[in-house]
């Protein structure tokens, strides 16, 4: 059985269920159905979508999760995250967010994207970026702490104990215990 | 072509508002409205109040009716709410509880 929402509908709420939709209006809630979703050109999803199949030809602000497909057609505009098994991306499709092909598992999602638009791999590559430079920093940085030993006992003392106590135990009381 | 058709096996849970005719053979839950006509077909239910043109209904409707046209109840239909319209059909084998409001 088949649905179509067309122009002139507003959805406020959200659409779920088993069926195929057409969608050409808008709506400021979410979509999840067990079914084929065709977002038209005049379409206006306002937050996620979840369907077996989507066409998106439209524009989607929110996150759109596949079971089997996403394509995303001339005219489509997405600002969210694009996960399915398999994903197509048009000429003319935009797209801003993470797009993520295979299953949720599914290692190499880069590999097997087939975008001839412009898409944002970009993102994903500067963001990787800074993580190898603050490893490195993280590692010298316990080291000269732990080295001067003995001045630094009281130090980390300082850190585990409360303040108003240490000072006193600081000045030697520590070290005799030991 | 023109209108919007909840299928079957569709919940909307939210307002629906549209310009052109509204049909639901699914669930609608919460507020419709429609400025053109309402169809309410059998097996499909919306538990929510609606306002538009001509309805006609075969399904079940929770809910109060307002058109501004006319509103026809047919054979398996049930309706629970209050129905204000200028005109009103009750075909045999509807059922109705509700207060109906003519703008006599």
């Amino acid at each position: 059985m088949s649905t179509s929402i067309d122009k002139s509908t507003f959805v406020r709420g959200h659409l779920r269920g088993n069926g195929d939709i057409t969608f050409a209006g808008r709506i400021e809630g979410d979509i999840a159905i067990d079914g084929e979703l065709v977002i038209e050109a005049s379409g206006l999803v306002g937050a996620s979508v979840n369907a077996t199949t989507v066409i998106a030809r439209g524009a989607v602000r929110g996150d759109i999760t596949a079971t089997e497909s996403i394509t995303l057609e001339n005219g489509a505009r997405v600002v969210g995250n694009v996960r399915a098994p398999r994903i197509t991306i048009e000429e003319g499709a935009l797209v801003r967010g993470y797009v993520e092909t295979g299953t949720s598992t599914g290692s190499k999602p880069a590999a097997r994207a087939t975008a001839t638009a412009r898409e944002a791999v970009p993102a994903r590559v500067v963001a990787s970026a800074p993580a190898p430079k603050v490893a490195p920093k993280a590692a010298p940085v316990p080291v000269p702490v732990m080295v001067p030993a003995k001045k630094a006992a009281p130090a980390k003392a300082v850190g585990r104990a409360p303040a108003p106590v240490v000072p006193a135990l600081k000045k030697g009381a520590k070290a005799k215990r030991r | 072509m023109a209108g919007t058709i909840i299928g079957e096996g569709i919940t909307i849970e939210g307002e629906l508002s549209s310009d052109e005719d509204v049909v639901v053979r699914g669930h609608v839950r919460g507020k419709l409205n429609a400025k053109e006509g309402v169809v309410v077909e059998a097996g499909a239910t919306v538990e929510a109040d609606v306002s538009g043109g001509t309805m006609t209904i075969a399904g079940s409707i929770t809910g109060n009716v307002s058109s501004n046209d006319r509103v026809d109840l047919q054979t398996g239909a049930k309706l629970v709410g209050n129905v204000k319209a200028a005109r009103i059909t009750i075909a045999d084998g509807a059922q109705f509880k509700g207060s109906v409001d003519m703008d006599v």
